[in-house]
């Protein structure tokens, strides 16, 4: 009989192996820049240049980290790159005038998720694309910061110098804030109820909205989520280079962190994403930025090179999803 | 029948899917001007098989051949070429454009490579006024219901022509006016000489209309063979492997209470105070062509959409229109017809399918995996879902399983009322009988059920009471026992002009 089929549900195992293997092209194509690295200078493997880059991908990590959970529910912020600019600015701002650092924090975050929320608020009750929605308020974004810095460097000295440049068991600071706001993530989107309404509302809103989930309230949090990231990822850059300057953050961070997402497998029409698929995509593009520059390739085909390991990262990405 | 060659023949043909074998060794032949049943139980492998007829999909094994020279590996391109035109279990018309562009897309008249709009709205209005469709052609495809959507690809697929159509279960959501018209036009395309696979679980309708007939099980051919060599039971039979029987149990309603009112419901010109009261422990159906007014009964009563006016009463206590969240907690409970739609999230896996209302009303804020897959596992059993894999996405289900899932899903979630719409469409006979016994056993614990459907015999076997209507309008009330099948068919129609 036909019933006998169903299997006694035994999920759980089975998880491990296709999990790393559905990213097995990505892997692969990261494992192949990294050897061709080493091979081509020495400098790639020194731990000063591998410190470097892992600082340097943290503040990308964060962002994307956010991007990973809100595109995942079908939603998108153009404008995270901005609002890291205007943390960044207001934070420089509020050191200048010698406030503390934890109020400093307290309201460079607070503001970024406010301007999360607002996002979220147009986006949701409004019903305009969130692409649209988000690249406008990115362009404002962008406007605002260069207005609180009044177009100039504004610097920190060393106030942030521990989450900059500190360690912690010879791991970087930043690094250490990226790590646990991917774990936490991950946490999020495979053990709460929270996180798999992303992939549901992502999946079919409709559906969703049918089953009892609080479709605009999730939105709206996801979008705050994405706010306070932002605000956690300005804090960190501010931290890394020590001044807010013009063009901090903005919209090159920005797409590399929708680049980095969407190599790592994050559906754009939402209903699929991993956290793990994100890692590795923010380690390859910073890989290869790291790379480039070591081998001091000319900035032109810097931006060839970088455009070209896009696609192919892209595709393999995709051939290797659509065997199974 | 002369000894005629096949048009198609295949021959060993095997699939499986990550292991798991989902058609071995499957041969058939299909000849032109006849009319070949596919059937079986959901999953018995039937689209798969279309799949591969229509070079979707690549089987692991076999051979095919196509007006007796071997096709070798098929694609959706060549297999139009050689003539296989597939109108597949799941609708895919395009659903951002209008039905004329759906109609001709692919084959779009144009003049020195631009689009000429007037020839394509002619040309498609043409081919649904061939098959007698009554559908806007300037309509967009997403507006449009599953019945009417289903017409227009079937006509999108003749309008192309071939020398084989295969419809997998076009009339699964069909009234039975619309059914009369595919089965009219499969009728004169025979005599047309073209060779149709027809795939359906009505066994009355495959009686009347099939020539041959092939019966799947598990992926294997257990019967095939003339259609009047066999009977009901014997293909009921070699489908289930054992005899399946439905009766209507004795209902007894003892509670008086009103479980479920709909009072002067109006929306637009698609209901006309419509108004309905349901008894806890009863069944009451709204009958109408497929797309009528108990179509629009999902909206209004899960919340997605207000109405212009009417009421809504569960157990006594007004429920607000227009809030999914204030129907969910009265304790009313809406199946929908359309679960690629508004029923299921394809990406999501079995379990959490079935768990994704409950956990919601249960405010789970934690999901594991195993919890979740020992919490679904009674569901999967009650309801017979079968997977070849243990927890697939529920998309990759075969079309009556993922019906069991979105029934499981808002059954097992202790309903007050519930209204469903189509319940058994597309599922097998073993798990209609099962969904039937289902509804009974709702009825019995006292939950009020409305019914909306489009099937009279369905509306027979499950209620107490049926309402009729007709263009909006309520046009009759019975109570089922006064009057007959063939009765209520007739009242059913007896609105139609022409
Ligand atoms: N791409 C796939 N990956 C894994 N399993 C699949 C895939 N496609 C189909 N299956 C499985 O193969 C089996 C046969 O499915 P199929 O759709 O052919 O059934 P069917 O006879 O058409 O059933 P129904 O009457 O419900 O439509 C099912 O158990 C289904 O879950
Ligand atoms: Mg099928």
């Amino acid at each position: 009989m036909t019933t006998t089929l169903t299997a006694p549900a035994v999920p759980t195992r089975r998880r491990v192996l296709p999990r790393g293997f559905a990213h097995g092209g990505l892997l692969l194509v990261l494992v192949a820049i990294i050897v061709f690295a080493s091979l081509r200078t020495d400098a790639f493997l020194s731990t000063n240049n591998l410190l470097n880059v892992l600082r340097q991908v943290s503040v990308v990590a964060v962002i994307a980290a956010g991007l990973t959970l809100l595109m995942t529910a079908g939603g998108m912020d153009f404008s995270m790159g901005g609002n890291v600019a205007v943390t960044t600015a207001v934070a420089a701002q509020l050191f200048a005038h010698g406030q503390s650092i934890w109020l400093t924090v307290v309201v460079s975050i607070a503001l970024a998720t406010v301007i999360g929320l607002v996002n979220g608020a147009v986006v949701t009750f409004t019903g305009v694309a969130p692409f649209v929605a988000t690249l406008a308020t990115a362009t404002l974004l962008d406007g605002v910061a260069l207005l609180v810095i009044n177009g100039l460097s504004v610097s920190i000295d060393d106030q942030l110098s521990a989450l900059g440049i500190g360690k912690t068991f010879g791991l970087p600071n930043l690094l250490i804030v990226a790590i646990a706001v991917l774990a936490v993530t991950a946490f999020v989107m495979r053990y709460t109820t929270f996180g798999r309404d992303a992939f549901a509302i992502g999946g079919n809103e409709d559906v969703a909205r049918l089953s009892g989930i609080t479709v605009a309230r999730d939105k709206l949090l996801l979008y705050g989520l994405a706010g306070a990231l932002s605000g956690l990822a300005g804090i960190m850059l501010l931290a890394r280079l020590g001044a807010s300057s013009p063009g901090t953050g903005g919209l090159q961070l920005q797409l590399t962190a929708v680049a980095a997402v969407v190599i790592g497998g994050t559906s754009l029409a939402g209903g699929k994403g991993t956290v793990f698929g994100t890692v590795l995509g923010v380690l390859l593009l910073g890989v290869v930025a790291n790379v480039l520059n070591l081998l001091q390739i000319n900035s032109y085909y810097q931006q060839i090179s970088v455009g070209a390991v896009l696609l192919i990262a892209a595709v393999a990405n995709l051939l290797q999803r659509r065997r199974h | 029948m002369t000894a005629e060659d096949p048009v198609v023949r295949v021959s060993d043909i095997s699939k499986s899917f990550g292991g798991a074998v989902a058609l071995r060794d499957v041969s058939l032949e299909l000849f032109s001007g006849e009319v070949h049943a596919l059937m079986g139980m959901n999953g018995a492998g039937k689209s798969t098989l279309v799949r591969i007829l229509s070079g979707a999909q690549n089987a692991d094994s076999g051979v095919m051949e196509i007006g007796g020279t071997a096709a070798g590996q098929l694609t959706a391109r060549k297999a139009r070429k050689l003539g296989i035109a597939t109108v597949p279990q799941r609708r895919e018309l395009v659903m951002t454009l209008t039905v004329a562009e759906n109609i001709m897309l692919g084959d779009l008249p144009t003049r020195t490579s631009l689009v000429r709009w007037k020839p394509v709205r002619q040309l498609a209005r043409q081919a649904l006024r061939d098959l007698g469709i009554d559908v806007d052609v300037d309509a967009l495809a997403g507006d449009l219901t599953v019945a009417e959507q289903t017409m227009v690809e079937v006509a999108r697929e003749v309008r192309r022509g071939g020398r084989v159509l295969i419809l997998d279960e076009p009339t699964a959501c069909l009234g039975a006016e619309a059914a009369a018209q595919i089965h009219a036009l499969v009728g004169r395309l025979c005599e047309a000489g073209v060779a149709v696979v027809f795939i359906s679980h009505h066994i009355a309708e495959v009686l009347a209309l099939a020539d041959r007939i092939t019966v799947l099980r598990d992926g294997r051919v257990v019967w095939g063979g003339q259609a009047k060599e066999t009977d009901e039971a014997g293909l009921v039979r070699s489908m289930v492997g054992r005899d399946v029987v439905s009766t209507k149990p004795p209902r007894s309603i003892k509670k008086e209470q009103i479980g479920l009112r709909i009072s002067d419901v109006g929306e637009g010109r698609f209901i006309e105070d419509f108004s309905v009261e349901v008894r806890q422990g009863e069944v009451v159906a709204v009958l109408g062509p497929a797309g009528d007014a108990q179509s629009r009964l999902f909206d209004l009563l899960s919340g997605r959409r207000r109405p212009d006016r009417g009421r809504l009463e569960v157990n006594g206590r007004h429920v607000r229109f227009g809030k999914v969240g204030r129907s969910l907690s009265s304790g009313l409970r809406c199946v929908t017809g359309d679960r690629r739609r508004l029923g299921l999230i394809p990406e999501l896996t079995v379990d959490e399918n079935l768990m994704l209302a409950r956990d919601r009303l249960d405010r789970r804020r934690l999901h594991r995996r195993d919890r979740l897959a020992r919490r679904a596992a009674p569901l999967r059993d009650d309801y017979r879902v079968v997977t070849l894999t243990p927890n697939p996405p529920v998309g990759l289900l075969s079309g009556g399983n993922q019906q069991k899932v979105l029934l499981a899903k808002w059954l097992g979630t202790e309903p007050v009322a519930c209204l469903l719409e189509d319940p058994t469409n597309g599922v097998d006979i073993a798990a209609m009988a099962d969904i039937h016994t289902l509804v009974d056993g709702l009825a019995a614990a006292g939950v009020a059920v409305l019914l909306a459907s489009s099937d009279a015999d369905e509306v027979m076997r499950l209620a107490d009471r049926v309402v009729v209507v007709r263009d909006g309008r309520t046009i009759a009330e019975y109570d089922i026992d006064r009057i007959s099948r063939d009765e209520l068919v007739a009242v059913a129609l007896g609105g139609a002009i022409s």
